[in-house]
């Protein structure tokens, strides 16, 4: 009974991390997975990458990842990582960095380009019509300029698991009430030696 | 639950700067700001956490004023202005005549470039930012010229006032924009830019941040009720 409200525990964490991040753009939502194993109840979780709505912005540099996989971004201290949040500007010196600074790469260096670039689906950027880059992407994904991914966490489906989890963590700290009290039947009644 | 604490602090800041876009959705040359957020933690759900406030210089739109010193903006760029020796940037143009002969706004910025003779009777400013001061008698006189400056990143710009702006090392140092020219931005006499703001949207997205405030504390409660009934295991 313990496990299980353990797994409840850890359902309700993923609920709620999930809730937090309704307003973080191109955000995937966790999913938990609770199964049964010999050491009782296991929860796992695992991403959820359905698509998220497109949100109209204007904004040249906000793209919106279509298909599975991410954009690449270099972190300042080199590390390359994979991010769907797509809200990009142009730093001073002329390259396409997201809001945490880190640069979006392309085939083959960064991403620089002038403030009336366009950006097409495949991820080609153009300056007054020539092509200057080619941001990388995941095959057959495409991008869409002008907007951002909103996340994909549903809000109300987080509320209903949440409520859902603390119920079943309820049920398991109640039969684990119950097999307390007939173990103490147990040990007081029916063990009771008659002197 | 911390996970969740995170959601309503997000939340919190997210209606502090919709409530800041409201408050200036009036005053010309506004513009309106966005909070962001990214998720933190990785794999391990821990929560979501600020990213900052980006600018967003969408332009807005030019309303007739008549005023007689107002100029607007169509197109990128913004005027430049000093005040007290700081320099500033700024696309609200709604300016008025000070006795040493220069254009402030209301907040005390001056407008650069610009002397206006002390005899003048009314001033014209050209599409490309000259100024003309009118003496009376048909008589004219070159009063000046408005510079327009753009920046390589003007999301970086540091707001100082409701609609003045500063440089920092992220934006870059200002450089001159032409003006007046074609696909050049146009400097247009007796208008105002509006705020870029959009009640409609603000409201909705107030709406939204307020829902999404009280799932947020929902998770917060869920979470405390879990531990007050751990906490009864004994009891039952």
């Amino acid at each position: 009974m313990a496990t299980a409200m353990q797994a409840a525990r850890s359902r309700l964490d993923v609920s709620a991390g999930n809730l937090a991040n309704v307003s973080t753009d191109g955000f995937h939502k966790h999913l938990s997975h609770v199964s049964l194993t010999d050491h009782g109840l296991v929860a796992s979780s695992s991403i959820d990458s359905s698509q998220g709505a497109l949100k109209h912005t204007g904004r040249t540099f906000d793209l919106a990842i279509v298909g599975a996989g991410g954009f690449f971004v270099r972190d300042p201290d080199g590390s390359v990582v994979e991010t769907r949040s797509g809200s990009f500007e142009r730093s001073a010196a002329g390259y396409l960095v997201d809001e945490r600074g880190r640069a979006l790469l392309g085939e083959h260096a960064p991403v620089a380009a002038s403030a009336d670039a366009t950006i097409d689906a495949r991820g080609i950027v153009r300056d007054a019509g020539s092509e200057v880059a080619q941001i990388r992407l995941p095959a057959g994904t495409t991008v869409q300029s002008g907007f951002l991914e909103s996340t994909n966490v549903d809000a109300v489906r987080e509320m209903v698991e949440v409520l859902d989890a603390q119920r079943a963590f309820e049920t398991a700290q109640k039969t684990l009430g119950a097999i307390d009290e007939s173990r103490q039947k147990d040990v007081n009644d029916v063990m009771r030696v008659k002197s | 639950m911390f996970a969740a604490a995170t959601g309503m602090a997000a939340q919190q800041q997210n209606l502090d700067v919709i409530a800041d876009n409201l408050a200036n959705a009036d005053v010309a040359g506004f513009k309106s700001a966005q909070a962001t957020f990214a998720a933190i933690g990785g794999g391990e759900m821990l929560g979501t956490a600020s990213t900052g406030v980006r600018e967003i210089f969408a332009q807005g739109k030019l309303v007739k004023t008549g005023g007689a010193f107002d100029v607007a903006i169509d197109g990128a760029g913004f005027f430049a202005v000093e005040r007290a020796g700081a320099s500033g940037f700024t696309r609200a143009g709604s300016f008025s005549r000070t006795a040493d002969g220069t254009l402030r706004n209301a907040e005390g910025w001056t407008l650069r470039g610009v002397h206006i003779p002390a005899n003048a009777v009314s001033v014209t400013v050209a599409t490309n930012g000259r100024v003309t001061a009118d003496l009376g008698h048909g008589a004219t006189s070159a009063a000046g010229r408005i510079g327009l400056v753009a920046f390589v990143a003007p999301e970086e710009l540091r707001p100082v006032d409701s609609a003045v702006f500063a440089a920092t090392q992220g934006s870059g140092i200002a450089r001159p924009l032409a003006a007046g020219g074609d696909r050049q931005p146009k400097i247009q006499f007796g208008m105002l830019e509006k705020s870029n703001v959009s009640i409609v949207e603000s409201m909705m997205a107030i709406l939204a941040a307020q829902r999404a405030y009280e799932a947020n504390s929902k998770g917060v409660q869920a979470a405390d009720e879990m531990l007050r009934i751990a906490n009864n295991i004994h009891r039952s």
